[in-house]
């Protein structure tokens, strides 16, 4: 679906060289072939990316770029590296009936001190009137200042709790008053929340035994005993997710898989907050320990 | 102790897709050209999305000897040539499996078989005797089928998906909704007009009632007038035998045009359930003045070029009489007569032939009050025009004055596009998919109530009525043009014009 993009790179660059950097991008000549362009106006897209995870987040946002084109501004913070702010812009295309439809991306290296501030780096390149969602890469520095700020600035936040080394979401609760949430690794026990779902009423009084990564089992294990009010046994880390229910082994209803971009496309077509996640994470923030044995 | 009456905890917070309950889906007029050009691929993508019941069945019925296998292979073929999804061997092997084939005869011995096949999905598939029939027969066919389902024990729910045109005039719609009345709910009847399953359509209740800027101006202070244009540029495909007793007015105008009129001249529903919407596009059309003969205008298309190609007149289509009387143009001024509405008129014209394929509806505004730029405008300064496109490129676009660059004021009319596909990128569902997936949940807020049906057949009625005091001379407009030079007339006695599509 993607027809083609044009880029531009620069060093140690002011917030105005990236804007027009963008403008004279867009509106470069479309081609003998091709018809008006129109700039997608949805949303802005801010993901604070560590240089480790840039790989895995460039590759998620090729995934979903063509469902949405957005304005995405990656933050790569390297404090360690001497300058300013380096950017790669990119505009990319889609075709659209008649016309192409083009979404761009800015990824910036902030560089020493401008990783202080990233607030004030993607304010002015925010498109205006329209929602900003943050996905923060890897596990946030809850109480650092780059954190903060951004999430003040974010209509929805969403982390992804399986990247963290520790499962800190009493602190994430602490989002809950501020902003949207979204967690990946819930959005990835939807069909184990349909599937248990269907074993209302019975469900309420068997004995359940959750597995799996610790974030997805972890928040699975917590949802159903804030749905249920009970406590239910530890967790029991493994690869794969699994549940049984009185015994018996259940399976979700095979769903085609979901890459990390479908994930991350439904998150950005969220509205509102989730209090039914937030009410497991709440839960989570005064569990007893919730990791039993190491398969 | 829990019981099945505890609300379920753990569904709180599910978006769950709206899932039928296990069910049949029998169409009568399996082999016919909707069940496999519209049917068959909407289904197919429904289960590509995962949106039809775990136990579901599709029956096949017809007049025509088949198999089971050999619908299944029609179908298959349907779904390859028509299909909006990438073919994939596994969501069409789990659907073929639930696909049975049953022959109907007029002896009744086909309703029989019928029977015996419902039965078997029922054991074999698990559809618990829920049935959705949906009828993609002529209007002729209807009456006979319903009679013959009165007969049939209901072990589930039953719903009735019926296809436009709902009968031929209004008698003859009244005498069906009072047959299909004394063996059926109303809420189990699902009056099919396909334009009110696209996004677009829909979309527009969404501009209306969602945006707090167009209702205070939605109304006879604001508007100057209301153009619909609903065009094909195709013939009539074959279809002469049909054509031929329905006309452009009852292919077209009495649906897809009126529902459109009453979208957009209705009241905001209190809510967004099937009766408020629908009680308040019946107040529209109950509204709606009946135009006098001066106040339409019918057409039929001669010989002609269309995208560059020489095509026959309407009465040189094979099947139609060489001196048919049939109208394929209809042009009208109607009004409103109510308060939000009072002396704005809404033109309307449906067409076959016409120059390109174009459904919009055009919101024309009245002028600037006090235009200081007039002498410096391209082309003298225009009004401001809502368009909401339905068909090809869904969308909308306000066509406003803006300042051309450089020295001086010269005023330039350009047009502000939203397009579907620039904001939400997913594909647009097929308005069958969305509608038959509403039936089989049954949710008529899309569906055609009986009152509105009647309401519709009355108005072209009346207009009919005029049609039959003299001999319209047909064929009197060219195909590829934008009907008889009186549609343009009809305009031009107001002072307006239609629109340049």
């Amino acid at each position: 679906m993607q027809a083609r993009f044009d880029a531009w790179a620069g060093v140690d660059v002011s917030v105005a060289e990236i804007e027009a950097e963008l403008a004279r991008l867009r509106e470069s000549e479309p081609g003998e072939d091709r018809g008006p362009r129109q700039r997608t106006s949805v949303m802005t897209h801010v993901a604070w990316v560590p240089p480790e995870w840039l790989e895995a987040a460039e590759r998620t946002l090729e995934g979903m770029a063509a469902r949405h084109p957005s304005r995405t501004v990656l933050l790569v913070p390297e404090p360690g590296r001497e300058g300013g702010i380096d950017a790669q812009l990119s505009v990319r295309y889609f075709s659209a009936g008649d016309r192409e439809i083009c979404g761009e991306v800015i990824e910036l290296r902030l560089h020493g001190d401008r990783v202080r501030a990233p607030a004030s780096i993607v304010v002015p390149l925010a498109i205006a009137d329209l929602p900003l969602f943050l996905r923060w890469r890897g596990e946030p520095a809850f109480a650092s200042g780059h954190w903060l700020e951004l999430v003040d600035l974010a209509d929805r936040v969403i982390v992804d709790s399986s990247e963290w080394e520790e499962l800190r979401y009493g602190e994430l609760a602490d989002v809950f008053a501020k902003t949207a949430v979204s967690d990946i690794a819930w959005a990835r026990l939807y069909p184990w929340r349909v599937e248990l779902a269907r074993h209302w009423p019975a469900i309420r009084d068997q004995e359940i035994g959750v597995r799996g990564p610790r974030a997805d089992a972890t928040l699975l294990r917590a949802w159903l005993g804030a749905r249920l009010q009970r406590e239910l046994a530890a967790i029991e880390v493994s690869d794969a997710l699994g549940v049984r229910l009185g015994g018996e082994e259940i399976f979700p209803s095979e769903e085609p898989p979901r890459s990390p971009s479908d994930l991350l496309s439904a998150e950005l077509d969220r509205a509102g907050r989730d209090p039914i996640y937030e009410e497991a994470v709440l839960s989570l923030a005064e569990a007893s320990p919730v990791v039993g044995a190491a398969a | 102790m829990s019981t099945l009456t505890e609300p379920n905890p753990l569904l709180e917070g599910l978006a769950i897709r709206r899932r039928p309950e296990p069910c049949a889906l029998v169409i009568f007029g399996a082999s016919g050209d909707l069940t496999r050009r519209k049917l068959m691929p909407a289904l197919y993508a429904l289960a590509v999305r995962r949106l039809l019941p775990e136990r579901f069945a599709i029956v096949g019925a017809g007049r025509t000897e088949g198999s089971a296998e050999e619908f299944r292979e029609q179908m298959r073929d349907a779904v390859t040539r028509y299909g909006r999804d990438a073919f994939s061997p596994d969501v069409w092997d789990e659907l073929a499996a639930g696909m049975r084939y049953a022959k109907l005869s007029s002896s009744g011995d086909g309703e029989q078989e019928l029977t015996r096949v419902l039965e078997d999905v029922d054991a074999v598939r698990g559809t618990e005797g829920n049935r959705a029939y949906y009828f993609a027969v002529p209007p002729s066919a209807i009456a006979s089928l319903v009679r013959a389902l009165a007969q049939e024990p209901a072990a589930g729910w039953v719903r009735l998906i019926i296809e436009k045109p709902f009968g031929h005039d209004r008698a003859s719609a009244n005498e069906l909704n009072s047959l299909i009345g004394e063996h059926f709910d109303e809420r189990e009847v699902f009056r099919i007009d396909h334009y009110l399953g696209k996004e677009t359509v829909q979309n527009l209740l969404a501009l209306r009632f969602a945006n707090g800027i167009f209702e205070p101006i939605w109304n006879r202070q604001f508007v100057d007038h209301v153009q619909i244009t609903v065009a094909e540029s195709i013939g009539i495909e074959g279809r002469s035998a049909f054509y031929e007793q329905a006309g452009a007015i009852r292919d077209v105008f009495q649906n897809h045009l009126l529902q459109l009129v009453a979208i957009t001249a209705m009241e905001p529903p209190s809510d967004f359930n099937a009766d408020s919407v629908r009680n308040e596009k019946v107040k529209v059309l109950r509204s709606i003045h009946t135009p006098g003969p001066k106040s339409v205008v019918r057409g039929q298309y001669g010989r002609g070029f269309v995208e560059g190609l020489e095509v026959p007149g309407y009465r040189e289509e094979e099947g139609v009489a060489h001196d048919s009387t049939t109208e394929t143009f209809v042009a009208a001024k109607l009004y409103v007569d109510n308060w939000r509405w009072a002396d704005t008129p809404f033109y309307v014209r449906v067409g076959k032939r016409l120059p390109k394929r174009e459904t919009t509806i055009a919101i024309q505004f009245k002028r600037a009050p006090h235009p200081p730029f007039e002498e410096m405008a391209i082309g003298g300064l225009r009004p401001n025009v809502l368009l909401i496109h339905v068909q090809p490129n869904e969308g909308l676009s306000l066509v406003i004055g803006a300042k051309m660059p450089g020295q001086g004021m010269t005023i330039q009319s350009v047009h502000m596009d939203f397009l579907y596909g620039s904001a939400f990128r997913d594909g647009l569902p097929e308005a069958y998919e969305r509608l038959i997936l509403d039936a089989m949940v049954g949710d008529a807020t899309l569906f055609t109530r009986a009152d509105e049906i009647e309401e519709q057949w009355a108005l072209v009625d009346a207009i009919v009525a005029a049609w039959q005091r003299d001999r319209a001379g047909f064929p009197n407009y060219p195909a590829g043009s934008w009907g008889p030079p009186s549609s343009e007339e009809l305009l031009q006695r107001d002072g307006r014009s239609w629109r340049r599509l």
